[in-house]
């Protein structure tokens, strides 16, 4: 937070200006690293910029009498005290974020954004490398040069968990797999501090056969996030028979600090988002094999008549076709009904090598402008 | 010099389909035929209005205006500060006095055409770009965080709020041009009524309107019927909150009505009855305390006793304000006046306010950024 003052009359001015409208005096920037909540209000009414609602704002006060409107993403008191710049960033947590792929670099990028520093852990140095460019290359879209360097030197990459023991909490984004998941979430656990939590970003595989891979069950749960993590506000947590209260408390917590919403699940097949989500995707391919209308029409019905931003086709196409089989599979064994299993379309498709954007083609062929196969 | 308003017209406040032309017209030529003239008898226009450049990508609205008098070439102008424009643009009418000898100030504004997020945003232009909008404040969070200072002050309540929301929506029931003359509301209503920013509530919001209103000044009086403009008064203060010193009081108010009264030669105690801001509850709690009619923290006993209703000792709003009567931003501060130059001839039918010989209108833009300030008086 920043003011500019007057040296000679004291006036105090909001905007930069070379000098004080009546000494003519050039003015001195007075930097505040912190300010008291002098009134705050949640907001309930969105507009353009600030769509997501509720958000909060509080008119601040810092020591030296500078004031300032603050937005924040979590209710606050009036008296609270109000971080701002650098000091605030040192004061947060070092994480830990396992995995390269989507929701890996999402979260490495969301952390810090959010002023973590950041040990992100992957398989090979190659993968690393590759993974780290892109979110470098993607976070200098919207940062200047001075901005990008101070980021990048919060963000350490590690390919054999060195650095994970100074971690606070570590986050496993690795493939949606119990033998896999559980391998990593072993790995990891040995090399944390003792007193660490370890969340996975399962989408919904069962929490305690992963909880039975490591030591310590009650400082472990689920933050499962959504792609992509910069932007959607939702976090669905979860908790296994051991995990501890503080634990608990703290994945919602941690959640809320980094601006998202958390809502609190049981530990049941594909949590409350993937459970509603994975079974239109399947209904839609369903449509598709009965030959209610093309792919591109199903897509433009639901789209218009449920008002989702997207069609369910394309929206398995982005997720990856084999991921929608997967969870299916889980779905329908775990619950062990049938109606969860997934269209033989769907395996046809993923048979033949067809997996979506990731593939080039799915329901719909990426090579140019998307259209119907 | 002295100022006089010779005639009034207002269309009705609400949603309409009407152009921005067709409402123009319809308020003036109200106001002409009130007043007796032609638009051959017009010496200049000034028009007002806030939004026409984001709502409908319409700026340069005298020349727009112009379209309803083709073949006339008026001296015009418009005037934009914010909630505040229509408020302004009488202060610009009474200067204008000075060259121009019958002057027509019209207020407009369409509010109907954008909804939502973008409405929102639109009306925010009149924070800080900085200091506000990008931090999201918007104007009920920052009538919010009024309406919190004013009760850690003085220990209003949502009751208190509440109690304008009534009293302006029964006035507004008897006032045809209101934008909520056909709407009861009743403390089940406002009890329902979502957060919009905590405390603030949606009957604590006036709502967005379309309208326009038309007042003819001249420095002489025509007819028996003419009212004296007998203070103008602007001023203005730092646009965001964070830049005040307080938040339960808006210095370009006080400074604006000390002038007032200064420049009338009145006290506020000879006030009869008061058209104000009520973008939002608050704000006329926080109007009454301003303009001195009340004491700091002591408006809302005036409420509580009714004084302050039609029939009390001093009625405020009795057009429904800004709250029931409708908000058509650009049109406002014209509405005012056009409300207690109605009152004042004894011609306000069933919200008439007995033997008044002295009102006022305080029209504000922003969150105290702009306020106007008039004084009106029957001539002796």
């Amino acid at each position: 937070m920043i003011h500019w003052v007057c040296p000679s009359c004291a006036r105090r001015y909001s905007y930069h200006l070379p000098e004080c409208t009546w000494c003519r005096a050039p003015l001195d920037d007075r930097v505040a690293a912190s300010a008291e909540i002098v009134a705050i209000t949640e907001v309930c009414v969105p507009s353009v910029g600030h769509e997501d609602v509720p958000y909060w704002c509080a008119l601040v006060r810092a020591c030296d009498g500078g004031q300032s409107i603050v937005k924040l993403d979590h209710p606050a008191m009036v008296g609270d005290e109000v971080p701002f710049g650098r000091e605030a960033a040192s004061a947060l947590a070092i994480v830990g974020v396992v995995g390269t792929g989507v929701m890996g670099r999402g979260l490495a990028e969301l952390l810090l954004s959010r002023g973590h520093h950041v040990v992100w852990a992957g398989r090979s140095a190659d993968r690393l490398s590759v993974a780290r460019d892109k979110l470098i290359e993607r976070l200098g879209r919207v940062m200047d040069d001075e901005q990008l360097e101070s980021v990048a030197a919060h963000l350490e990459t590690s390919v054999d968990l060195h650095g994970l023991d100074r971690c606070a909490v570590v986050i496993e984004a690795v493939v949606e797999n119990v033998a896999a998941k559980r391998s990593v979430l072993r790995a990891v656990e040995s090399v944390m501090a003792p007193g660490a939590i370890l969340a996975t970003n399962t989408s919904g595989l069962p929490i305690e056969e992963l909880a039975n891979a490591i030591q310590r069950p009650e400082r472990f749960g689920v933050l499962h996030f959504f792609n992509p993590a910069t932007r959607m506000r939702l976090v669905e947590t979860a908790v296994g028979s051991r995990t501890s209260p503080e634990t608990s408390a703290f994945l919602d917590a941690f959640a809320r600090s980094l601006g998202k919403i958390p809502v609190r699940v049981a530990a049941q097949p594909a949590f409350a988002v993937n459970r509603a989500l994975m079974p239109l995707i399947n209904e839609a391919v369903r449509e598709l094999e009965e030959e209610v209308a093309s792919a591109e029409l199903i897509d433009e019905a639901v789209r218009l008549g449920l008002n989702h931003p997207m069609g369910p086709l394309a929206l398995a196409d982005l997720i990856g076709l084999d991921t929608v089989v997967n969870i299916m599979d889980n779905l329908s064994a775990r619950t062990g009904d049938p109606t969860y299993a997934p269209r033989p379309f769907l395996r046809q498709l993923v048979a033949a090598g067809k997996l979506g954007r990731k593939s080039g083609e799915g329901f719909f062929s990426y090579e140019s402008v998307p259209r119907a196969i | 010099m002295r100022a006089y308003i010779v005639g009034v017209g207002k269309t009705r406040f609400g949603p309409t389909s009407k152009s921005i032309a067709e409402l123009a017209q319809e308020a003036t030529l109200e106001a002409l035929s009130d007043a007796g003239l032609g638009p051959d008898d017009l010496d200049a226009l000034i028009v007002s209005n806030f939004l026409g450049g984001p709502n409908q990508r319409q700026l340069h609205l005298n020349s727009v205006v112009a379209g309803i008098f083709p073949g006339l070439h008026l001296p015009g102008w418009r005037v934009e500060a914010a909630c505040a424009s229509g408020g302004v643009a009488i202060h610009n009418g009474v200067l204008s006095l000075a060259k121009y000898r019958t002057v027509l100030v019209l207020g407009l504004e369409r509010m109907s055409d954008v909804v939502g997020n973008e409405l929102t945003r639109n009306i925010g232009m009149a924070g800080d770009a900085m200091l506000d909008q990008v931090e999201g404040l918007n104007f009920p969070a920052s009538y919010a965080l009024v309406t919190q200072a004013h009760m850690a002050a003085y220990g209003t309540t949502t009751r208190d709020l509440d109690l304008v929301s009534l009293k302006n929506h029964r006035n507004a029931n008897l006032n045809p041009k209101a934008h909520f003359y056909l709407k009861h509301v009743d403390q089940r209503d406002i009890d329902a009524g979502p957060s919009v920013a905590h405390p603030l509530r949606l009957f604590d919001c006036c709502p967005v309107s379309d309208g326009a209103s038309a007042l003819l000044i001249a420095s002489e009086p025509r007819g028996g019927r003419s009212i004296e403009i007998l203070a103008s008064a602007v001023s203005t203060d730092v646009i965001s909150l964070s830049q005040r010193s307080t938040l339960t009081s808006f210095a370009a108010a006080k400074d604006a009505a000390s002038r007032a009264y200064l420049e009338a030669g009145i006290r506020p105690s000879d006030v009869d009855l008061a058209e104000v801001h009520d973008c939002f509850t608050i704000a006329e709690i926080v109007a009454m305390e301003d303009l001195g009619l009340a004491k700091p923290g002591e408006a809302v006993a005036l409420l509580r006793a009714g004084e302050t209703a039609l029939g009390g000792r001093m009625p405020v709003n009795p057009s429904g304000g800004l709250k029931a009567g409708g908000h058509a931003i650009g049109a406002t501060g014209v509405s005012q006046a056009y409300e207690i130059t109605t009152q004042l001839r004894g011609e306000a039918g069933a919200r008439q306010v007995h033997s008044a010989r002295i009102g006022l209108t305080h029209n504000i833009g922003g969150v105290g950024g702009t306020c106007a300030i008039h004084v009106l008086g029957v001539p002796r």
